[in-house]
């Protein structure tokens, strides 16, 4: 029993390492492919810090959560997306506007620039800081991802990775959302993946290939 | 007895250019003067290592004899820096005997020998002085010396522009010193040291950072940091080779000596900020430095920039002993304090053994052009030691002495990660790094430089036929380099005394003992080396002579070898940001396009200090003058004209002030 | 007792290196379905080499015979510091992590100068990259260090193993884990591996360490090939000492030590895995791919020194 408190503990005491080495290698990804099985471990972690609290404040809907993140984030939007790769038969490159190293560097700035953010917040807050750093490190750098990868695709994992910053956020700040608009946002976020699945099609059925940037010819 | 040595020495000094008057005319006595000289600095050398290990305070005055209060005193702190002075001094001279004889002939010589010594004592006069004025004095000689010193070598137009920015600099530089000192008058009843570090007591703190800031840019210029550099690979090159040792190893050392007796002795330290002001100066200077050398194929401008590198090792241990300081942590303080004054000592140890090398080599081949030289290492086999030894110390490896310092500065930074704020404890840790990125960028410049100028072959037929210098020059060479040696084993010897030097300066209680196992290992490790050596060179290896492997070609020339651009490439693609090279390749074609005649490739790093810094501020000052300038009508009622202006604007001030 | 246990240590350590080398490579063909040769294969072109003749370049100097004895006398002194098999080294008290690491640097310098005394154009090249590849990698390797050994509160190597090996795993900091990335990265780096450097290709356009050893035959090859195969087992004993010294013997029993070989013997072997898999997985990078890798090390390694103060 003392083994499962002590590994509860841990897991919301180092998650916050974990969240930030899945985001470093988001960085350093150079395959689509790659990043979806990041996403994957990432949300797997979540997973993991929401059943320690689950287990920690005996929720029963916690418990809940905690299973829609495993078949959602795990493995649903997971699947669809490698099913996408796979139907799109384009090349698996993110086509980075930043070299591998540039980008671990800035992610790693911003993971000290959250920590700096929050800092104050924490400490009036008696919060978790770690946590809430991690929170704001998803979210920021979500969209980094999506600011400086030119796949459609990759906008698509940038919002992913937003979003689970938000859930952390809510997560460390309010133990949770309630349950209803927790279901709610992941239905919103498996119909976004679809809608983007179908724009993503779209976008090179229409152009021949999936480098958003080229979409600055639609301008007049 | 010390204090009559030391009187003495400083009068030999002086005289030695009389001497030299009185004897050029007889053949007999014109060994005489740098005799006197030599005799000079080993009396200095001894007064000052006394002083500096027993701590003897020695004290002169001649306020008597001048207009304003000039008094010398010699505490452990002046002493240290005396003894780098005089250290150094003695092997330079010993180079210089035969340099001077084999270089320079008729006034030529006799300058030299009468400027060296005023040089020489016009630094003494800086690290001993106790009254401003005295230390204002040897501050200007100092550097109108080593400007004559220069002028030795020719005044071609393109030399004196640049001894024209030496001046410049080294003026606007003096002027932030001066300011420094005039700002404690209002606090201090008379300007010698010991009133002045009794006022600052009752200092407001802005006036405190005023001094500090003025002290730090005033220094810092004379210390080359960036962006204050400019004028050192521009001057230092282009001196004598026993001068800009002088000039390197030792100049740039009262810099040192100047802000730390600011800003640690008067001032007593300061907020946190001053000190990472200290290291982010530390930090890019010592950066840019030696990415600047990389690029360097001039062996002195390459050795120049290096010492601008060395200058921010240093200064990087003065912040961090500063932040200690901020975050009364004074134990670790001294041991910042220590290395980098440990790591001042041995900049001048190993880096006048390079610019003398650098001599020796000039004097062999003719030449600083490394992609010129080659294979020098057969054929100068104590020079090419002596010089793989200075290359093994300044890049900092083990058993060397710059290693101990490095260690130290190493040793502080990671302890920076015990103070309670969390800035200094992440700031002052990757400090680590960047030193670590020195050192590595550092190994691999003098990788190159040795490896092009001394292995391989020979890239020109001044390199092919050049012989080994002359008795002397070997020995002042091997005394630095055996004073390297000796200290990167045998560390105790200089850290003992600094570690009181240092305790004084900060009032720590202690020290801290976890610096004490570096003296003890790095014996050890000597040892044990030693002992894997002898046992491996006792294994049988038959030596058969072969060419080298050319891939089935008739044979290798010269050429075909890799030159000193081609190694430092890499290096220069990864950092090519900030190299900002102008690139051009000219192909000229015999017939189109697969038939080139010739191919010209030139490549030209632009300063981006010069462009974006210096050219505006000069443009900015050029402006002004020559609209200042429309007040000179040359007409004599205009002048009237701001002469009664200048009345009544006083008289109005008068009334209402 | 213990001075006799720091000696072994060292000597093994130094003596079984060949050995290392040749069960990665044994485990690589196996892998890429080949039989490949004995696990004592090093150990055989070791003898071969020390027989024959020293060929010398007619450029040379004598550096060029000293580089190679400097190599390997400075990689041996190196093998002292790292504790192995109990929680200690000779060196292991005064020595700390950054007079290894710049002795380390010491053998480099001299190989890149040995290198360069050949006169071709193979020698500069190797030296070159080398010295490209050395130069960035120091930084990454002492940050990563440091963060260890701000945790542990003493820069002795032998204070960090203690301090980890009194830990019980799960309390550990994450800070490791960042640490740890930083230094596999820097270790792949600075033992010439896939995908830096490929140790078994002789093509000028891909090689750092072979083009450097080109004109180097006979003993004075048999030195650098043994004093890099040191220096690859020490690097590995040193991650697995600051990372997973558990099994490591604290006193010095008989049984603690029988075990401790046994642990140290089945940690090797993962990590040999671990390298054969590797290597026969990803392909080696483009020249100017490496600064990218190790910027990504120095990223990890910066960021561990920062959580190192953050986390407190």
């Amino acid at each position: 029993m003392g083994l499962i408190e002590l590994a509860a503990a841990k897991a919301l005491a180092s998650s916050a390492v974990f969240l930030f080495i899945t985001l470093l290698m988001m960085a350093s990804a150079k395959r689509i492919s790659t990043c979806i099985v990041l996403f994957s471990v990432q949300s797997a972690i979540m997973a993991a810090e929401i059943l320690a609290v689950a287990y920690a404040g005996k929720s029963v809907e916690s418990y809940a959560v905690a299973a829609l993140v495993i078949v959602v984030k795990v493995v649903a939007i997971p699947y669809l997306l490698f099913r996408i790769v796979r139907n799109l038969k384009a090349s698996q490159d993110v086509a980075s506007s930043t070299t591998g190293a540039q980008s671990v560097f800035i992610m790693a700035a911003l993971i000290l620039l959250s920590f700096f953010a929050v800092a104050p917040y924490a400490k009036t807050l008696r919060l978790d800081e770690d946590l809430l750093a991690a929170a704001i490190a998803l979210l920021l750098a979500g969209a980094f991802l999506m600011v400086s990868r030119k796949k459609a695709l990759m906008q698509v994992m940038g919002l992913l990775v937003l979003e689970n910053g938000i859930l952390l956020a809510a997560l460390t700040t309010t133990f949770g959302m309630p349950l209803v608009i927790e279901i709610g946002i992941f239905f919103d976020l498996l119909m976004g993946v679809f809608l983007m699945g179908l724009f993503v099609f779209r976008i090179r059925d229409t152009f021949e290939h999936l480098d958003v940037s080229k979409l600055r010819r639609l301008r007049g | 007895m010390i204090q009559t040595t030391f009187n003495s020495f400083l009068v030999a000094l002086l005289i030695i250019p009389a001497v030299l008057l009185l004897c050029r005319r007889s053949r007999g006595t014109r060994a005489l003067p740098p005799l006197l000289l030599l005799l000079a600095l080993l009396a200095g050398t001894v007064v000052a290592g006394f002083s500096f290990w027993r701590g003897d305070r020695l004290a002169l005055d001649l306020s008597w004899a001048t207009p304003f209060p000039f008094a010398l005193t010699v505490d452990r702190l002046s002493a240290f820096f005396l003894l780098l002075i005089c250290a150094v001094g003695v092997p330079v001279t010993l180079f210089s005997t035969s340099y001077v004889e084999r270089h320079y002939s008729g006034p030529k010589a006799d300058w030299m020998w009468a400027l060296l010594p005023l040089f020489l004592l016009s630094m003494a006069l800086v690290v001993t002085a106790s009254t401003a004025f005295a230390f204002l004095f040897g501050w200007e000689l100092m550097t109108l010396f080593s400007a004559g010193l220069i002028v030795i070598d020719g005044a071609s137009e393109r030399r004196r522009h640049n001894i024209f920015i030496y001046l410049v600099m080294m003026h606007a530089g003096a002027a932030a010193v001066i300011a420094s000192f005039l700002l404690f008058v209002p606090h201090a009843n008379s300007l010698d040291f010991i009133s002045m570090r009794a006022a600052v007591a009752s200092m407001p703190m802005g006036l405190r950072t005023a001094i500090f800031l003025l002290s730090f840019v005033g220094f810092g210029t004379k210390a080359g940091i960036v962006p204050f550099h400019l004028w050192l690979p521009k001057a230092h090159p282009i001196a004598p080779s026993p001068v800009s040792a002088l000039m390197s190893a030792v100049m740039l050392k009262t810099a040192i000596y100047g802000f730390v007796r600011f800003t640690f002795d008067f001032l007593g330290g300061g907020p946190t900020w001053w000190g990472y002001v200290v290291l982010l100066a530390g930090a890019v200077t010592g950066l840019l430095g030696i990415l600047y050398a990389l690029t360097e194929h001039d062996l002195k401008r390459l050795l120049a920039y290096s010492s601008v590198e060395n200058i921010g090792i240093i200064y990087l241990g003065l912040g961090a002993a500063l932040v200690f300081m901020a975050n009364n942590a004074p134990v670790w303080a001294t041991v910042a304090l220590v290395a980098a004054l440990l790591h001042a000592l041995n900049h001048s140890l190993f880096k006048s053994l390079l610019f003398l090398g650098a001599g020796a080599i000039a004097d062999a081949t003719h030449t600083l052009d490394i992609e010129l030289l080659g294979g020098l290492l057969r054929r100068m086999r104590v020079t090419g030691t002596v010089f793989l030894i200075g290359c093994c110390s300044i890049i900092g490896l083990p058993l060397f002495n710059g290693f101990v310092g490095e260690w130290m500065l190493f040793r502080s930074f990671i302890e920076g990660a015990e103070l309670p704020g969390i800035s200094s404890a992440i700031i002052l840790p990757l400090m680590a790094g960047v030193l670590a990125l020195i050192g590595g960028i550092a190994a691999a410049c003098f990788a190159k430089l040795y490896g092009v100028a001394f292995l391989g072959r020979a890239r020109s037929i001044e390199a092919e036929h050049a012989t080994e210098v002359t008795t002397s020059m070997q020995a002042a060479m091997a005394l630095l380099a055996a004073a390297c040696v000796a200290i990167g084993i045998v560390p105790g010897v200089v850290l003992n005394p600094l570690m009181v030097l240092a305790r004084e300066l900060m009032h720590s209680p202690a020290l801290p003992e976890a610096t004490l196992p570096i003296s003890h290992a790095l014996p050890l490790i000597a040892a044990c080396v030693g002992v894997v050596i002898i046992a491996v060179a006792g294994i049988r290896r038959i030596k058969r002579v072969t060419p080298t492997w050319a891939c089935g070609l008739p044979a290798l020339d010269s050429r075909m070898q890799y030159s000193s651009a081609a190694f430092s490439k890499p290096l220069r693609k990864v950092f090519s940001k900030v190299y900002e090279a102008d690139r051009t390749v000219e192909v000229a074609y015999a017939q189109e396009p697969y038939f080139p005649k010739s191919i010209v490739y030139r490549s030209v790093r632009t300063t981006s200090f010069e462009k974006s810094l210096y050219r505006p501020a000069v443009d900015a000052i050029v402006g002004m003058a020559s609209r200042l300038r429309r007040l000179q009508t040359g007409n004599m009622q205009v002048y009237l004209l701001y002469i009664f202006l200048a009345l009544i604007t006083l008289l109005v001030f008068m009334r209402f002030a | 007792m213990n001075l006799a246990i720091d000696v072994i240590q060292a000597l093994m350590l130094i003596a079984i290196a060949p050995l290392v080398r040749g069960v990665i490579a044994r485990i690589k063909a196996r892998i890429q379905n080949r039989r490949g040769a004995s696990v004592l294969r090093p150990y055989a072109d070791l003898l071969k080499l020390f027989r024959k003749q020293d060929l010398v370049p007619d450029t040379a100097s004598g550096l060029f015979r000293l580089a190679p004895v400097i190599l390997f006398a400075v990689t041996a002194t190196a093998a002292v510091f790292v504790p192995v098999l109990h929680a200690s080294a000779l060196f292991g008290v005064g020595g700390d992590f950054i007079l290894l690491v710049y002795l380390l640097a010491f053998g480099r310098f001299f190989l890149m100068l040995g290198a360069m005394d050949g006169g071709s154009s193979f020698g500069g090249m190797g030296a070159s990259r080398e010295a490209l590849v050395s130069a960035l990698a120091e930084a990454p390797l002492l940050l990563a260090l440091t963060s260890v050994a701000i945790l542990t509160h003493t820069i002795s190597l032998s204070g960090i193993v203690l301090a980890t090996v009194q830990q019980y795993p799960l309390h550990l900091s994450a800070v490791y884990v960042f640490a740890l990335g930083a230094m596999v990265l820097v270790a792949i780096a600075e033992t010439g591996r896939i995908p830096v450097d490929n140790p078994a290709t002789h093509l000028e356009l891909t090689m750092l360490h072979e083009a450097m050893v080109l004109e180097y035959s006979g003993p004075s090859l048999a030195l650098i090939e043994w004093a890099s195969a040191v220096k690859l087992t020490l690097i590995l004993a040193l991650l697995v000492g600051v990372f997973a010294p558990w099994g490591m013997a604290t006193g010095a029993s008989i049984v603690g030590l029988v075990l401790a070989s046994g642990a140290f013997a089945l940690k090797f072997a993962v990590s040999a895995i671990a390298i054969a898999v590797i290597e026969s997985s990803i392909a080696k990078l483009r020249m100017y791919l490496v600064p990218d890798f190790l910027g990504m090390a120095s990223a990890l390694a910066i960021l561990a020194v920062a959580f190192t103060a953050l986390m407190r």
